[in-house]
């Protein structure tokens, strides 16, 4: 059962598609576990749709249809004549090998998550496929590459039980649940919970006893000025700076 | 339900037939798809594609002129041929399923034309989810009526949110620093432009 859902403003940028890359694989993530925000997002696409056909329309140039249907034509005769064979077929061979070498090292709590279409495709096809960091015992990070972000999105993997360092954030945190469960001082989540924490705002996430708990994480990156050194360690190194304040959490 | 058909919008009721289900495009759309239809096609082109060109001048800003407007409506309606057999009436009118392609054509180019990421595919994020967990029916049918007769009612500092978000490609951040306001101010104003068009989030 799903209890949080993005609100108007992720839906409506979502809609309109205004949100940055790593805030709408995050929306996009929680509309494949909600219908409910699907269908709102149906709605306000119907809203942007009105407001397209009432827009004054525009001239287009004279000859508009006709190299349009010259493009469409060519592109046909292309497509009916013998294809040329392997668009790079080779690259996913080294894929699959690449993912079978990986897969071996990791549990299979990885491979058998259902990942949202968004995370599949930055991902490679899997979770497997991605750079894991551990981080204590109980916590494994792997970043997911969406470059020229302010935003720093990653996928955590918490170990059943495990607790995470108190950590406050300098930036907005969006948290979707893709396995298991977790709570918070404020509350508990499971699968397709979409979570916003503000700048600011501390908390600890413990998982549940029994399973692993796997989430898509897209934080804020700090806006204040920081030496290079920590902007390569975003978001990680208030992690271990925690931990090394605190002594072990896990 | 939707016997009175009042018009009060700059355009004849004749497209907002489209929103109750017998919409004469659909029927243009899916001599396309069946049969390649290039007179239904040219039909379709001309309705639409200044439309489209308008959407896409507003919505791209500083990223393109006039003439890359023209190249992207001709990319919208390539993909209109191509794709008009996915077409779906049950699960979008035709007006909101041309509105996502080119709304998506318009972020790719954007994306094109700036230094975002480019490596993925946008269909993979601002996509139509068709997974396992059914959409949930808020009642469609009356929405896409109350938002028609709804649009025209509202205030001036609301229609012009909506304007800004879904025509010019703005987000609540960016139309919060571009009318100087607090973006709690352009949230709210969204908010109750919505629960006039009976789109009812957070509750
Ligand atoms: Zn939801």
């Amino acid at each position: 059962m799903i209890s949080y859902h993005p609100d108007s403003r992720y839906l409506t940028d979502f809609a309109s598609a205004n949100l940055s890359l790593a805030e709408a694989v995050c929306v996009s993530a929680h509309l494949e576990f909600c219908g409910k925000c699907r269908g709102h997002v149906q709605q306000l696409k119907d809203v942007g749709a009105h407001l397209l056909i009432q827009l004054e329309p525009e001239e287009l140039e004279a000859d508009s249809f006709t190299r349009l249907m010259s493009k469409i034509g060519s592109a046909d005769a292309a497509a009916s004549s013998p294809r040329t064979p392997a668009e790079p077929a080779l690259s996913l061979n080294e894929c699959e090998q690449d993912e079978a070498a990986r897969s071996k090292e990791l549990p299979r709590s990885l491979v058998d998550v259902f990942l949202p279409r968004s995370v599949r495709s930055l991902s490679r096809g899997g979770l497997q496929n991605l750079s894991w960091a551990q981080l204590g015992k109980a916590l494994r990070v792997a970043p997911l590459p969406i470059f020229g972000e302010s935003r720093e999105t990653a996928i955590y993997d918490i170990k059943a039980g495990g607790r995470m360092p108190e950590h406050e954030h300098r930036g907005e945190e969006i948290t979707v649940l893709l396995k298991g469960s977790f709570s918070d001082a404020d509350g508990s989540y499971s699968r397709g919970d979409f979570v916003v924490r503000n700048a600011g705002e501390a908390h600890q996430p413990t998982a549940t006893q029994d399973t692993d708990c796997i989430c898509l994480v897209c934080l804020e990156r700090p806006v204040r000025p920081r030496g290079l050194f920590y902007r390569l360690l975003e978001p990680f190194v208030q992690y271990r700076l925690n931990k090394l304040n605190r002594g072990p959490a896990f | 339900m939707g016997s009175s058909d009042e018009t009060n919008g700059k355009k004849p009721a004749q497209s907002w037939a489209a929103q109750l289900g017998n919409d004469p495009w659909e029927s243009e759309l899916r001599k396309v798809a069946q049969s390649a239809d290039r007179l239904a096609f040219k039909k379709l082109f001309e309705h639409f594609a200044p439309q489209i060109k308008a959407f896409l001048m507003k919505g791209i800003g500083s990223y393109g002129d006039r003439s890359q407007a023209e190249e992207m409506t001709q990319e919208v309606m390539i993909k209109v041929w191509n794709k008009a057999a996915s077409f779906n009436s049950s699960k979008a009118s035709l007006n909101t399923w041309i509105f996502t392609i080119a709304r998506n054509t318009r972020i790719d180019f954007i994306r094109r034309n700036s230094r975002a990421e480019r490596k993925i595919d946008i269909e993979d994020i601002w996509h139509e989810a068709d997974s396992p967990e059914p959409i949930v029916d808020l009642q469609q049918r009356r929405v896409e009526t109350q938002v028609r007769n709804a649009l025209s009612t509202l205030p001036d500092e609301q229609a012009l949110v909506l304007e800004k978000a879904f025509m010019e490609s703005k987000s609540h951040n960016e139309i919060a620093q571009e009318l100087g306001l607090p973006l709690g101010t352009v949230k709210s104003r969204i908010r109750l432009a919505l629960s006039k068009l009976q789109i009812l989030i957070d509750r």
